[in-house]
Parts: C-alpha cells; structure tokens; sequence
C-alpha cells in the first residue's frame, strides 16, 4: 500500500483541527442551553472587527500631532481626550498615552496575558500575545525590538511598559519630519499599529 | 500563582514571531472569542475570572493549546463551575439538562454591543482609606506570591522601585477572581531600573501595581 496518504494532510494541523471542533461544540452547547445568543457572538466579531482598530489610534495620533492642545490634553489626560473622539469601550477605559522623544523610546507588553487598548488599536495580532514576545520584551527590549527591525542609538532609553493593571497604554510616535503641512488624513496614513505599540519607528 | 502565564523574563521561546501581524488566523478563533464575551454575562464572569482559569492550566496545556482555544475553554470551565453545564456535556457537545434561564439570561446583541462600546467603571474615586505611598517613593514589590489569581509579576517580587504615578482606587483583580470584589485598592504606576531587574542595562520599565503587592523598604 502506497504511503501517500500523508500527503492529504500536509496543509492540516491535528491540534488546530481538534480545537476547532471543541470550540464548535462548545458554541453548540451554550446555543441549545440558551446560554448565548448567536447573533450577539455575530455582532460582537463585526464590532471589533469594523469599529475598532488602527486606524483609531492613527487619528488620535494625528490630531495629537496637528493640534498642540489636543496633544497636551491626550498627554496629561488620555483617557478623556481619546473618548472625547468617540473611542471608548472594554479595555480602553483607562488609556496612558506615552510620547517617543528624541531620548526615549516607549514600548508596551502584557507579560501576564495580553491587555491591549481594544478601542484604540483593536484586538492584538498574534505576535504581541506570543510568549517570545511576552517574556522577552521586558529583560531585553532592545534584543526584541531588533528583530522588527528597530535599532535605538544607546543614549537613548527604552522604556518598557508593562500592563499589569487596568491602565492601558498607546504609544505616541514622533511625528516624520517630511510631514510638514500634511493633513491630519495624510498624517493619518503614516501611523502604523506596530507604531503605537512601540514595535515600529514610525 | 506562579505558573507559565507568568512569562516575563523567561528565556527560551526563541524569536518573536514578528510577521504573526493576524488577529484572527482562522474562524473558529472569532467564535472563541465571541463565545467568551457572551457567555460573561449569563454565568456569569469578569476578566480576572477569566484570566484566572486559564491561569490554571497546566504549563504544558497552557503552552501548546491555541490562545482563543484557552479564552473559551476557560469560559465553559466558568460555566460549568457555576453549575450551567456538566463536565460530560463540556465533553460531548450535547445538552442533558436545563438551566434556569431567568437567573442567567443570555445577553442580547445590543446589550453586548452598547456595554462593549461604554466599557466598565473600574475605579472608586470616593474610596475612603488614605494612599500609603506618594510620587517618588522607594517600594519594594511584595515577595510573597499568592496562591490565586495576581497581577504582581514574578520578575519583579522583592524588587525596588519608585512611585512614578498614584492612578486611584481600582477594582483588585485578586479579590474579583477570588470572588471577594471589589475590594478598592490604591493602584500605582512604578518604575524600575533595568539593572535592579536584571543586574544591567540602563533602560526603565514601569508596571502597575496595587498597593497590597507594595511595601516600604
């Protein structure tokens, strides 16, 4: 018998497989139990996935770099200058923004589990909830931020930024200096989600 | 509780999988997801509720199981610690018994959708006890790590650090997932130098702390 039936099953992970079906019965179960609504778990995937994400963090940091007194405001008092935009919800209550200056560079981790500002940046991508990420970002931020292509000249400090409460935190990225004139749109595009986590020089 | 949740200064894991950019890689995850913040308000549960069952399994579980896997396993073990399903239908997928509706009513879409666009209230700005450390003090970070669910990291138990920030009275996440919450406590931000932490470096990193986790050096 030709030993070619594990080529059907290249593409296919048995652990990935496996917790698909748990989590298929598990939805069953709690749907016949009367548990959950299947529409709320409908509307709840569309909500984060449309109303929340980077691009809420980019036009706070925009604003932030077209408005002085917005930028002061979100500095001293994040949480309320990002609601007053209309960025509110789970996970964004309590909202620090950090500035990256010319002597610092902010970089945020959940070494614990993940928090992350869910209003402003939306749900984390994979690599933020990875242990590597997790456990290395505070003993060797510069080693990390090495691998996503960031090197920081010495004299300036990393400071490390890690969640272990309710506060949650956005980086503020220096603004590029050929932005001169640009539009808050136009500055806008520039930011990136790895930008405000600290992964990324922007 | 000191187990592999507690990953901070652990070596070992290898690179960070920096092009890992998806939220979601398939979507059963999204279920997963959705599953849990559902299933919240009828059990129903909290974050540190959540956070503490997955906290309870086993390292090698924890390591190797999908993270969205983890987020509903943990939700049907809150379920099922609640009475709602039995560890035999956790199993099969297949309902036996009934539940009282009434005294856990699943939540509608527009609930979920208006409380997730309003947020919680976690602070207690009327709290009545005094902070007991103010900006610019020396703390040192508790030794002693609790049995139950905490949010003082293991790489910084004993370490000396710096108010850099009172943030108020915060809801405590040991007392919530232990089921004795609120529990107010003041809540700080504190610094630490990288060469307290690590025995070199010259970069900060800041935590927030409550202040049972604290105490005067």
């Amino acid at each position: 018998m030709p030993h070619d039936t594990h080529d059907h099953d290249h593409d296919h992970d048995p652990l990935e497989q496996g917790a698909a079906l748990r989590v298929r019965a598990l939805e069953e179960l709690m749907v016949a139990k009367g548990l959950v609504d299947p529409a709320a778990m409908d509307a709840i995937v569309e909500y984060y996935e449309t109303e929340t994400g980077p691009r809420n963090g980019a036009a706070v940091v925009a604003r932030a770099w077209s408005d002085p007194d917005f930028k002061e405001w979100l500095l001293r008092d994040g949480s309320a200058a990002i609601a007053s935009m209309g960025f509110t919800g789970f996970q964004g209550e309590y909202m620090r923004v950090v500035e990256n200056t010319d002597t610092v560079h902010n970089i945020v981790v959940c070494t614990l589990c993940s928090c992350y500002p869910w209003p402003v940046l939306g749900l984390p991508p994979t690599w933020y909830k990875s242990p590597a990420y997790r456990a290395r970002t505070v003993r060797e931020p510069r080693v990390v931020l090495s691998e996503f292509g960031v090197e920081l000249p010495k004299e300036m400090r990393v400071q490390v930024w890690d969640s272990t409460a309710e506060i949650r935190y956005l980086v503020l990225p220096q603004r590029p200096s050929d932005t001169e004139g640009e539009t808050p749109e136009a500055l806008a595009a520039r930011v990136t989600r790895n930008g405000m986590i600290g992964t990324a020089r922007v | 509780m000191d187990s592999i949740h507690d990953m901070g200064g652990m070596q070992g894991f290898g690179p960070v999988p920096v092009d890992a950019e998806e939220v979601f890689a398939h979507d059963w995850q999204k279920r997963a997801f959705a599953l849990t913040e559902t299933l919240g308000w009828a059990v129903p549960y909290g974050s540190d509720e959540h956070r503490q069952e997955i906290e309870r399994l086993a390292p090698a579980e924890y390591l190797n199981r999908d993270y969205f896997e983890k987020w509903a396993l943990a939700a049907a073990a809150l379920a099922r610690g609640a009475g709602l399903v039995s560890a035999d239908e956790v199993v099969t997928g297949r309902k036996s018994f009934d539940v009282d509706l009434a005294a856990h009513p699943r939540v509608s879409a527009a609930d979920l959708l208006a409380a997730s666009r309003a947020g919680a209230e976690m602070t207690f700005p009327d709290h009545p006890a005094e902070p007991c450390f103010a900006m610019g003090d020396t703390v040192r970070v508790m030794v002693h790590g609790p049995d139950g669910h905490t949010r003082a990291p293991r790489y910084l138990r004993g370490r000396l650090g710096r108010i850099e920030r009172h943030l108020g009275a915060f809801q405590f996440a040991d007392a919530l997932a232990a089921g004795r919450g609120p529990d107010p406590q003041h809540c700080y931000t504190v610094i630490f130098d990288a060469a307290e932490l690590w025995g070199q470096g010259s970069d900060t990193l800041c935590a927030d702390l409550w202040e049972p986790y604290l105490e005067h050096p």
